[in-house]
């Protein structure tokens, strides 16, 4: 899980490991890196495949892309509802209000607590006895509703990253809570929860593949079909990793400049070379 | 006329005792000056009058509305009550300028060019005319907590409360933000300061409150207390700090 470091400004100790990020290390620059390396390899691979052995490589190649237009359909809508779940509950963790706040928890624990997998199938499968949701939006809505939970905590441990002081002196000059929130707060917290909110918009993206099983024709699932018509597995899954990883890199790198661009305009503004806020690792 | 009357205040922080049967009036165009070792209650006294801490029991009045009442409406009282923290405050993402205005045009209600107009206003009058457009990081410590005073003012409130106000401040830029409160407490404004800033007291206040252990132990003014102090305890104290 990408975490947000507490302490802005300060080093931190602890080791984050994290499950989505594929974040190139600051200093790694040379041609060799493992990104260059990953990134280019694959689209070397996906040009010069077809080029070769056009049959079965390049149909598979023109078999795939509506493919890839469901997997991101189902990734930028299901990264927009988690938006919206995990700034609700997000709020709700740090509400002083004990009902809103144990919802809210609860919400956080339990969704994180099962697997996304289940979720989809309960969604779909289990709730499907009462309520028959079209395919598309049980996917849309499982992956928002699981994602919102992490993101819940990425927006709490944000907000939380404020210093006090900023609550007060908002208090003091009159504000209500819910103003010095959106006014005060949550515009410094954006910052910081920027890079976070990148590593699981990409951790959401390999996760989507998982919507195929209920048969949304995403970018895995048109991979299978090919795969289960030709009998070419392994040419078929060879593309269909091929293309997930060109996509990843594409976007863990896109997530590396903007949270070095925002660590640059942040120095810019300090005057100083001071510790950047490094969010995720 | 008292403008904040604080009665009988109690304050625990769980079961560590923070006040204690703290009784003080201030009146209008008064300056208040409250010392006293670390832990002794000062800043919790201070901050219990614009209730960013609640009392445990008691009372705080400001003129006639009370606002320790549960059904004050604190957020409104608060408007015109000024606070100055330690570590000032200043909101980073805003400018200067914006820091001042955010709560008039919020909070008041007032239109953009009208706030805007006193805040350029407030930032002659701390000297920081030609920063209007920088933020928070770009200011020194002394500016900043200029840049607080003058978003506090923005306020016209009716008492203004400093925490501390140059104790994060280093020796050179302290003069500035003092001359500031002078200037302040020259034109009449009713001000509580917890500060060890002897020659601010000398200077402005006409009383000094010396607090131990969350009590008020002895209270008079600055040439009486520094120079003759009855309680032992203050005696102490101010051995230590002078």
């Amino acid at each position: 899980m990408a975490e947000v470091n507490p302490t802005p400004g300060q080093k931190s100790s602890r080791i984050q490991i994290s499950d989505g990020a594929l974040i190139p290390e600051q200093g790694e620059k040379t041609i060799l890196s493992a990104w260059n390396i990953s990134f280019f390899g694959a689209v070397a691979l996906l040009i010069i495949l077809p080029a070769i052995t056009p049959d079965p490589y390049l149909k598979i190649i023109q078999f795939i892309p509506d493919g890839v237009l469901h997997t991101f359909e189902v990734t930028l809508a299901s990264i927009c509802f988690a938006l919206v779940f995990g700034l609700i509950a997000g709020l709700g963790r740090i509400s002083r209000n004990v009902v809103i706040n144990r919802v809210a928890t609860i919400y956080v624990e339990v969704v994180r607590g099962i697997p996304l997998l289940v979720q989809l199938f309960y969604i779909y499968y289990a709730l499907g006895k009462f309520i028959q949701v079209p395919r598309f939006l049980s996917a849309v809505i499982a992956m928002s509703f699981c994602y919102g939970a992490y993101l819940a905590e990425i927006f709490r441990a944000g907000i939380q990253s404020i210093p006090k002081g900023q609550m007060e002196a908002a208090l003091a000059i009159g504000l209500s809570r819910g103003q010095a929130i959106r006014m005060v707060i949550l515009p410094q917290t954006i910052r910081v929860i920027l890079p976070p909110i990148g590593n699981e918009f990409i951790a959401l993206l390999k996760d989507s593949s998982l919507v195929s099983i209920l048969a949304v024709a995403d970018l895995l699932r048109r991979g299978r079909e090919y795969a289960s018509t030709s009998f070419m597995y392994f040419e078929s899954y060879t593309v269909v990793a091929l293309v997930y990883l060109v996509l990843t890199l594409f976007f863990s790198r896109l997530v590396a400049l903007m949270e070095k661009r925002l660590q640059r305009r942040r120095r810019e503004t300090r005057g100083d070379s001071g510790a950047p806020v490094r969010a995720a690792s | 006329m008292n403008r904040v009357t604080v009665k009988k205040a109690t304050k625990y922080f769980g079961r560590v005792k923070a006040l204690e049967n703290v009784s003080m009036e201030v009146k209008k165009g008064e300056v208040v000056l409250i010392i006293g070792p670390s832990g002794s209650g000062k800043s919790t006294l201070l901050r219990s009058i614009n209730r960013l801490e609640r009392l445990t029991s008691g009372e705080v009045w400001l003129d006639e509305e009370q606002l320790t009442h549960h059904q004050s409406d604190i957020r409104r009282i608060r408007e015109e009550i000024g606070m100055v923290f330690q570590n000032f405050n200043l909101f980073p993402h805003l400018t200067a300028m914006s820091n001042i205005t955010l709560g008039p045009v919020h909070v008041k209600g007032m239109k953009r060019e009208e706030a805007d107009t006193i805040a350029v206003d407030l930032l002659a009058r701390v000297g920081l005319s030609e920063k209007a457009e920088s933020y928070p990081d770009e200011l020194s410590g002394g500016q900043q907590q200029r840049v607080a005073i003058a978003r506090a003012l923005a306020m016209s409130p009716k008492v203004m409360l400093f925490d501390e106000p140059t104790s994060a401040l280093d020796p050179e830029m302290i003069k500035e933000v003092l001359d500031v409160m002078l200037g302040l407490a020259k034109e009449g404004m009713t001000m509580l300061v917890v500060s060890h800033e002897m020659g601010f007291a000398r200077a402005a206040a006409d009383r000094v409150v010396f607090m131990d252990q969350g009590e008020i132990v002895e209270v008079g003014t600055p040439e009486e207390l520094f120079a003759s102090p009855s309680e032992e305890r203050t005696k102490r104290f101010l051995e230590n700090i002078l």
